[in-house]
């Protein structure tokens, strides 16, 4: 079950991280510990941090350098307008994926 | 003057004076993370084969930034590439993949199908 988890997460982590931002701006280390928190135990740490530098790259979150007690400044990630609009659409996408998903389900 | 001219020549000195630089944290970062590092680091500049130097200094310093987080936190080496460390280099370079090389072959391909797809449509309406 893990790996199919794994593969279907892959699509999803992306909303997932977003949604997660909507409530708060976060850093790495604290994504990947909601997830964990969220029952998504097996994601790896350089897995999310992958995915936040896509996400940067792609103009969805804004950065801040925070610094940080020990060692070097921690990257602070919060959603802007373009992650929210993007957001929207995961949504959307979403609802309409579980939906058709569901209607395949044979009633037993 | 002159060093302008000479970045012509040879590319921007900022951009070598930033990879530099990020070569040395990458050599000063503790054991196992140095191994670890430098291991995903090789793979990244053949799997990234970023066209501009920007995108690739960039890439390096985001992946140095990676490490040496986890060296001060003490993350283990296995939590930060998980199980599949390929998957991993592959998924983080991809992030940087709007200015690959790679970008040009897909829009060659997406081309050349366009073209044959609308030569048989064409005939298939005559």
């Amino acid at each position: 079950m893990a790996n199919q988890l794994t593969e279907m997460l892959k699509g999803t982590l992306e909303g997932i991280v977003l949604a997660f931002l909507t409530e708060d701006p976060a850093y790495g280390y604290e994504i990947t510990t909601r997830l964990r928190d969220e029952g998504f135990e097996d994601i790896a740490e350089g897995t999310v941090y992958a995915l936040l530098v896509r996400i940067e790259q792609r103009g969805l979150v804004d950065v801040a350098k925070v610094p940080s007690e020990k060692g070097p400044p921690r990257k602070v990630y919060s959603i802007n307008e373009a992650g929210r609009t993007q957001l929207a659409e995961f949504w959307q996408t979403w609802n309409f994926l579980a939906g058709r998903i569901e209607r395949l389900r044979p009633t037993a | 003057m002159a060093a302008k001219w000479i970045e012509m020549l040879t590319g921007s000195l900022e951009q070598k004076k930033q990879y530099r630089e990020h070569v040395a944290r990458l050599d000063a970062l503790p054991a196992p993370y140095g191994e670890a590092a430098k291991a995903v680091q090789r793979y990244l500049t053949y799997a990234g084969a970023a066209e501009d130097g920007d995108t690739l200094v960039t890439m390096i310093g985001d992946h140095v930034d990676l490490w040496e987080r986890a060296a001060v936190d003490g993350t283990p080496v296995r939590a930060i590439v998980g199980d599949n460390p390929v998957e991993f280099a592959e998924e983080f370079a991809r992030a940087y993949a709007g200015k690959q090389w790679i970008d040009r072959e897909r829009n060659r391909l997406t081309q050349a199908i366009d073209a044959a797809a609308a030569k048989q449509e064409g005939r298939q309406e005559s």
